[in-house]
Order: structure tokens, then C-alpha cells, then sequence
């Protein structure tokens, strides 16, 4: 795997949109937990809210050790940006031709598509670290010493941003088209899943919650407005979630794999 | 050994037959051409050996084996286009090719010397002519030296030096002991190159085997002289030729390969009286054999 992985390096190296899509979603990570951090720095710290913040939505989320949650929540939404360059990675080598060159050359199609599956991994791998260390400096700022108690919440963030990355590569490799590809991801992932699953949770008793990626949005809750949120509904089971999270994951994988050997390329 | 044996294979695109039962074999150290017209099935076919397309039925062997992805990175390929990534130069992308087929990167120097490309090497691949863009992909079926070529209509894009110097480039390898296998629609070209041919037409194998004996089987002898008419009646029993006829300039006769002997011609007609001004031997046009093989079709 690690002389595939070699190649694929080769193949990204110096492909200047990938880096900078990056480098924008790194910052962004960044960026836009500092905004809320500001937020709740102005909400926490008005002088006539003294200690009704406290009391309304809890104590500070970029405290520790809610900072994990807060900032896996709050990256959440940015999750559209890996599964877009899990998209460019793919389709842009349908629009070279290149996967076919590839297979010429002597890969076997396995080959191909297990690195991606990889790069799909290490994407996610990459968004966790960068929201790990986001954590840490907001915990820090906030002035709260250091408690990893929460930190597992950084391991549903992984598989939240794996989710996003393996649906992206799924819609990839079914569609084959950049744009195609693109459209449909971001009116699944923004819109139409909401809009599908909205509706069913609140008549099927929150069944809405499994549709594939909201399964993962589900287990990482605001941990703001926590007592407002417990009396509308249930908390979650969040082992049955990681579960079916981790079943979808599977079958992104199998179809993938399964549609890339077996189609005219 | 064969290089590769291909056994009954069809393919369908829906309703379309690309492929209907086709089978043959190419031997080793051959230069073995797939002809036939757009549309015949030429790159299906090759799409199929090399794995990117899927059969709907036959198999095929590389090596006198199954084919696995060893096979494939022991074939030098140009499939349709030249694939490479735009966004890099072509070292950048000989580099990913050399690793894919397990081949040595110091190679690259070489095969760029070869199809020229030395002095734009760096240059990434999206400011290239579409020539360029054919050269480097002959370039990187060079790679390692295989033994096994497989080009699929390698003339395309080029100019007509571009043209020669890859036709020259064929041969060669061919001289050097490497089996060439190739698709293509220009039938001089098959005939230039090729040892051996397959004749496709609507997917369907028309014939096959050695090229001086499915195209090139009579010998033409073209004559004129001022009296047409009377040259064409004295040389209506002339021994061994199989026919004789008029076109549009000349007096044609129609020898079985290898027999038709000029001099022996100019001395009859001389001998009856007639002062020819035109005596030319040529071969049977491919075009014309192309036309007669898939008429029937």
C-alpha cells in the first residue's frame, strides 16, 4: 500500500487546486471556531448577562473539556470542503482518462480504487488533527486548564469527516463527472437529506436521524443550551449511532469497489 | 509462445454489438495489425485486453497465461488518446507511469530522447501540441523497454514526419525482436508496417493471418501503348495472366502473385506490332483488397 500511496503523492504533489482548497479548509477550521469563540467571549463576558449565560446555556463550550465537542461541532459544518477534494481527486483522473491509464499501465482496479479509499481516510485523519489542535488553542484562550475527558468526541468527528469523504468518493465514482459529482453531494449533504429526514424523524420517532450522514451529525451534539435541548427530546443511543455510522461506512466502501471493478471504465 | 490469444469474445453496448464472437492469435515477434473502419470494434477490443473494458463473454490469454496486472506492465500502451494529467510536466508523469509498471525512473531520459521531447520535458503537459501530446505517450510505451507493444491508431495527430518517424520507429522495434500489436483504419499504414492482420468489420473478425497472404494476392500490370483497343485484344490470352481489363488510363493485367513478368510483356506487344509508352508492375491496392474483403458484409 505504501507504493501506491507513493503514487498518488505524485499525483497530488502538484496539483495546485487541491492544496489550496486544503490550506482554505485548514483556515477555515480555525476561522470559524474563532468567530463563535468571539461570540461566546461577548455573551460570557457582558457585564448586565453576568452569570445568566452560565445559568441559560450552561457553562463556556470552548472550556474544557467541552472544547472537543464545541469544536467538533462548530468544524462540522465545513465538512462539505474534504468531500469536495475527495471529488476533485477522483474525477479529475475520469476527465484525464487517467484511471484508465492507470489500469493500462498496471494497476489492477483494486489498486486504484483502495487508494482512494485511503486518501479518504487521510483526509479525515488530517481534519481531526487540525480540529485537535484548534481545540487545544481555544480551550487554552478561554483561560480553562487542560481535560481530555471529552476528547473522544474527536473520534466522531473522524467519522463524521470520513462519512463526508467516502460519500463524496461513492458519488464520485458513480457519477464521473466533476460537476455532476459536485452538485449532488452538496444538494444531498446541505439540502435534500435534511429535507427527507427531517420529515421522517418527526413522524417515525426520530428515524430521520439514520439516514447516512445525519446518523453522524447525530453524534455530536451542541453542548450549548444541553438542560433546553434534554426536555425536546431524548438523548441519543450513541452506540447504536457509532454503529450505524460505521455500517454505512462499510457499505460506501463495498458499492465503490464493487461499481469500480466491475464497470467499462 | 503466443503473445495474446483471444477467444470468442463478445461485447455489447445495449442493443449494439461492439464485439461478436472474435477470435485469433498473435504471434510472437510479429508486427500484427487490427484493421478495419471506425467504429469496428478495434479499441473495444483492445479496451478489453487491457482490462478497462469488461466482455460480455470469451476470454483472452497474455503470455499463453491469464491475464493479471504483471502482464499489463509488460505492455508498452497507447489506448485511443494520450491520458496524462495536464497539471504536470512530462517527467512528472513518466515518473508515475515508470512506478505504476515497476519500471526504472532513470529510463525517462531515454525515451524522451527518442521521441524528442527532451527540450520541452519540463514543460507541463497542457502547453503541448496535440503531436507532442501523441509522442509522449509513445514515449512512456517505451518505458522499460518491453517486449510487447500494443498501439491504437499511433499516427493519429501527427504530421506526415511525425507519421514516418513513428512508422520508422515500428519497424525498428520490430527489428529488435518486439512484438507490435496495433488498431488501425489506414489501411496503407497496416500495410507499411504489419506482418500480420485482422480485418474487422462491425465487430465481427472478417479474416486473418499473414499480411502477403490475405492483401496482397495478384500483381497488376499496367500498360499503355497508342492503340488501346488493339492492345487490349492482343493481350487477351497472354499465358498466365488471370485477367485483362481496361480502365480510365491504362490496360490492366492481372497476374497471380510474384508471376507477372515485365519483359516478357514489352516483347509480346512489340512483337504484335505495338510500341507500349506505359509498363508498370504494381501491387493489388490494399483498398481495393480492404473493399473486396468486407463487401460480402
Amino acid at each position: 500500500m505504501m507504493h501506491l500511496l507513493k503514487i498518488e503523492w505524485l499525483k497530488l504533489k502538484n496539483y495546485r487546486t487541491f492544496w489550496i482548497l486544503s490550506a482554505l479548509y485548514l483556515i477555515s477550521i480555525f476561522g470559524i471556531n474563532y468567530i463563535v469563540y468571539r461570540i461566546q467571549e461577548n455573551i460570557y463576558n457582558a457585564k448586565q448577562a453576568k452569570g445568566m449565560a452560565e445559568m441559560v446555556m450552561g457553562s463556556r463550550p470552548y472550556f474544557f473539556p467541552t472544547v472537543w465537542q464545541m469544536t467538533s461541532y462548530v468544524s462540522s459544518f465545513l465538512l462539505f470542503l474534504p468531500g469536495l477534494l475527495m471529488i476533485i481527486s477522483i474525477t479529475n483522473e475520469y476527465s484525464y482518462k487517467t484511471h484508465r491509464q492507470n489500469i493500462i499501465d498496471g494497476w489492477s482496479r483494486k489498486d486504484f480504487i483502495s487508494v482512494k479509499l485511503v486518501l479518504a481516510v487521510i483526509v479525515a485523519l488530517i481534519s481531526m488533527l487540525m480540529v485537535f489542535i484548534t481545540a487545544l488553542f481555544f480551550g487554552y484562550s478561554s483561560g480553562s486548564s487542560f481535560d481530555y475527558e471529552k476528547i473522544y468526541y474527536l473520534g466522531y468527528f473522524f467519522i463524521q469527516t470520513l462519512s463526508y469523504t467516502m460519500v463524496a468518493l461513492l458519488f464520485s465514482i458513480l457519477f464521473k463527472r466533476g460537476a455532476l459529482a459536485i452538485g449532488v453531494f452538496f444538494l444531498y449533504s446541505l439540502v435534500l437529506e435534511n429535507l427527507i429526514a427531517k420529515p421522517i424523524s418527526h413522524y417515525f420517532n426520530d428515524a430521520g436521524r439514520f439516514f447516512p450522514l445525519e446518523s453522524t451529525d447525530t453524534l455530536i451534539p451542541l453542548p450549548v443550551f444541553v438542560n433546553v435541548q434534554r426536555q425536546m427530546s431524548a438523548a441519543p443511543n450513541y452506540t447504536l449511532f457509532l454503529i450505524v455510522a460505521i455500517v454505512y461506512l462499510i457499505l460506501y466502501a463495498i458499492l465503490a469497489v464493487k461499481k469500480f471493478e466491475s464497470d467499462d471504465l | 509462445m503466443s503473445i495474446l490469444t483471444v477467444d470468442n469474445i463478445h461485447k455489447n453496448y445495449g442493443s449494439i454489438q461492439a464485439l461478436n464472437g472474435v477470435s485469433f492469435k498473435v504471434p510472437e515477434k510479429s508486427v500484427f495489425g487490427i484493421l478495419g473502419p471506425n467504429g469496428s470494434g478495434k479499441t473495444t477490443l483492445l479496451g478489453i485486453i487491457l482490462n478497462v473494458l469488461k466482455a460480455n463473454s470469451g476470454t483472452y490469454q497474455l503470455f499463453d497465461e491469464a491475464p493479471t496486472k504483471k502482464h499489463r506492465q509488460q505492455i508498452g500502451t497507447l489506448l485511443e488518446t494520450p491520458n496524462f494529467y495536464h497539471y504536470l510536466s512530462a517527467v512528472q508523469n513518466l515518473r508515475i507511469a515508470a512506478r505504476i509498471k515497476g519500471r526504472d525512473e532513470k529510463d525517462i531520459d531515454r525515451v524522451l530522447e527518442i521521441v524528442d521531447l527532451s527540450k520541452r520535458k519540463h514543460s507541463k503537459f497542457s502547453t503541448y501540441s496535440l503531436g507532442m501530446k501523441q509522442r509522449l505517450a509513445v514515449a512512456s510505451c517505451l518505458l522499460g523497454d518491453p517486449s510487447v507493444l500494443m498501439f491504437d491508431e499511433p499516427t493519429n495527430g501527427l504530421d506526415p514526419v511525425g507519421i514516418a518517424e513513428t512508422r520508422e520507429l515500428i519497424k525498428r522495434l520490430n527489428k529488435e525482436g518486439k512484438t507490435i500489436i496495433m488498431a488501425s483504419h489506414l489501411l496503407d499504414e497496416v500495410e507499411k508496417v504489419c506482418t500480420h492482420v485482422a480485418v474487422l468489420l462491425k465487430g465481427t473478425l472478417v479474416t486473418h493471418g499473414h499480411v502477403n497472404e490475405i492483401l496482397i494476392n495478384e500483381d497488376i500490370v499496367e500498360l499503355s501503348g497508342c492503340n488501346t483497343d488493339q492492345l487490349l485484344s492482343i493481350l487477351q490470352n497472354f499465358p498466365g495472366s488471370s485477367a485483362v481489363r481496361k480502365n480510365e488510363h491504362y490496360v490492366e493485367m492481372m497476374f497471380p502473385s510474384g508471376e507477372a513478368t515485365l519483359d516478357h510483356i514489352n516483347q509480346h506487344c512489340f512483337e504484335k506490332g505495338i510500341v507500349l509508352n506505359h509498363l508498370r508492375l504494381r501491387r493489388k491496392s490494399l483498398e481495393a483488397k480492404f473493399f473486396e474483403l468486407t463487401k460480402g458484409n
